[in-house]
């Protein structure tokens, strides 16, 4: 009667394990499967397919005059306007790719970028903005109109653009041009 | 002792009456309201409409009375006064949301005459309307040698006082600016220059100059401008070396301010801490803060003009004095300049970004060259324009 017992128990437990390891698996899988799946889904909507891709336009320094020079790149689509804009701006960071001069210090990083309703870019950089500066008049307002301008002419929801320096507003980049208002593009400044 | 009690007040009322004063009036007509200002002197001035309001930007340095008399109108609601360097703000506040208004000015004696017609809906000016202004024109008695005045009659004025110059060294202290290739620093060119410039002008021409720093000092850009205000300023002018991503740069620029900058609180309140409406008859009513906006940008456009004046005065001694291809002026949002109630520009001396010029902009003889081109510039501006 013991034995009979203690079998039944036995087999109780077993299919009890089974059930628990089975319910716990089936969350894990579960729980899983969004991190795995649905964010390449949202961002590469054929992810076997070719990327899809647009052109921008970044704008530059040039030997040759005080304007700004045109340069195209590729970036990629279906992600958000945001996305599409932090794009834009690291590439510009990353500098030209025909011999045009880069208003940035190369060890400026792009920390933050955010849109408001009314089509202000928060656009927010490393501190090395400044540390790193040329800080002359003519240098400020490079580093800024490309910035300003690249994203005003590629983005139609963006009308204006807030320069921000480690997540604060800060009064210039070095000593000249006022950072504590939005800049509207100044298309004046673009070659031809 | 009563005579010369007489004297005294009998002199008191000969001054007031040879003080130069204008005088407001309103009458309501069937179809229009009518404001007459009338003047001791010759009238140069610009109108400018703002939604319910009528701005009369009236250009002269001499001190005036105001004097007006109770008034009771359908559109006229409201004066109010607003006081810069040279020139003063007549706000004529309207009841209404839309009007449109007409002038025409006599010169014998002057008298500016505004006629304001309310707008209903879309509905434009009635034939009636037109026919009434006409006749009410020809009613105005005209003496025989009385002709319109020209609206860009100069106003003579006798108290030309000195001029103060404010000249701005930039940067200082533990702000160096930008640096050249051979360790210069801008801080330091610009000191040196601003220091001769002043030099030059106080032995050259009368006036009063000031310069925001004297030795190597930190002095925040807010400071900068206060100093030049509270020092009455005539002109701000802002000494700094230029730097730029692109080795070939060089030459020499001066900016002045940008427009589109001009709408910010710090320029704003800057103004009116200097110039409040004093003149009497306080602005009231809930658009103050409105008034006081377009007050300040009507003030800045005026100073706009005559920075830009200034700036290309300056620019073309530098072009010559350097040899360069114009570089030209331009504008752009400088934090300095954007507190500064008086013309401002501010001067980049040469690029030292470019090893040559950084070279030059360290040599004695440079910079003197350079403070006598921009205080030429500066005296062929104060010469062509300011002085009447």
């Amino acid at each position: 009667m013991n034995v009979k017992r203690a079998a039944f128990l036995a087999v109780l437990l077993t299919i009890l394990a089974i059930l628990v390891v089975i319910f716990f698996r089936s969350g894990a899988l579960e729980k899983i499967k969004p991190l795995a799946e649905v964010p390449p889904a949202v961002l590469e909507p054929s992810p076997s397919g070719p990327v899809q891709t647009r052109k921008i336009v970044l704008f530059f320094l040039s030997e040759a005059d005080t304007l700004l020079h045109p340069e195209e790149r590729e970036i990629t689509v279906g992600s958000s306007i945001v996305r599409q804009a932090k794009q834009a701006v690291e590439e510009l960071i990353k500098g030209s790719e025909k011999g045009y001069i880069s208003p940035f210090p190369p060890e400026t990083k792009l920390r933050e970028l955010f849109l408001t309703r009314d089509g202000v870019a928060y656009v927010d950089f490393s501190e090395e903005i400044v540390e790193k500066h040329l800080s002359g008049s003519s240098a400020e307002i490079s580093t800024i109109f490309s910035v300003v301008n690249s994203l005003a002419y590629n983005f139609k929801t963006i009308k204006k653009v807030f320069i921000l320096i480690e997540g604060q507003e800060r009064e210039t980049l070095g000593g000249h041009i006022n950072l504590s208002q939005p800049f509207l593009p100044l298309y004046d400044l673009i070659a031809n | 002792m009563a005579g010369i009690i007489l004297f005294f007040l009998l002199s008191g009322i000969l001054i007031s009456q040879t003080q130069p004063f204008i005088k407001l009036s309103v009458k309501d007509y069937p179809t229009l309201s009518r404001v007459t200002i009338d003047s001791s002197f010759p009238l140069s001035f610009d109108i400018e409409k703002s939604s319910s309001l009528l701005m009369v930007n009236i250009r002269t340095d001499v001190p005036f009375r105001i004097q007006r008399g109770a008034f009771e109108s359908r559109i006229i609601k409201s004066f109010g006064w607003s006081k810069g360097k040279d020139f003063y703000i007549l706000a004529i506040r309207t009841k209404v949301s839309n009007f449109s208004y007409d002038y025409f000015t006599l010169s014998d004696p002057p008298k500016l005459v505004i006629d304001f017609t309310q707008i209903d809906e879309e509905e434009s000016e009635t034939p009636d309307s037109l026919k009434e202004k006409e006749a009410l024109r020809e009613r105005i008695p005209q003496p025989s040698t009385a002709s319109p005045s020209s609206r860009t009659q100069k106003v003579s004025s006798a108290l030309q006082g000195m001029k103060t110059i404010v000249i701005d060294p930039g940067h200082g202290g533990l702000e160096p600016g930008a640096r050249g290739r051979f360790g210069t620093l801008e801080k330091n060119v610009a000191l040196e220059i601003g220091i001769k410039l002043k030099a030059v002008i106080e032995r050259n021409f009368p006036s009063r100059v000031v310069l925001t720093r004297d030795k190597d000092l930190d002095v925040s850009l807010e400071n900068r401008a206060a100093l030049a205000n509270n020092n009455k300023a005539d002109f701000f002018i802002s000494i700094h070396a230029n730097s730029s991503f692109r080795k070939d740069a060089r030459g020499s620029e001066t900016y002045f301010l940008s427009r589109d900058a001009t709408d910010e609180e710090a320029r704003r309140l800057a103004f009116m801490e200097n110039n409040p409406a004093e003149l009497g008859e306080g602005i009231t009513g809930e658009s103050e803060d409105e008034i006081q906006m377009i007050l300040w940008d009507m003030a800045q456009s005026a100073y706009l003009k005559q920075s830009s004046l200034l700036a290309e005065s300056i620019q073309k001694e530098l072009n010559l004095l350097l040899r360069t291809s114009n570089r030209g002026i331009k504008q752009a949002p400088f934090t300095v300049l954007a507190g500064v109630a008086c013309p401002a520009v501010l001067v980049e001396v040469a690029f030292i970004s470019n090893p040559r010029e950084e070279r030059s902009l360290t040599r004695e003889g440079f910079q003197v060259n350079v403070a006598q081109a921009i205080y030429r510039g500066l005296v062929n501006y104060i010469e062509l324009y300011s002085q009447k």
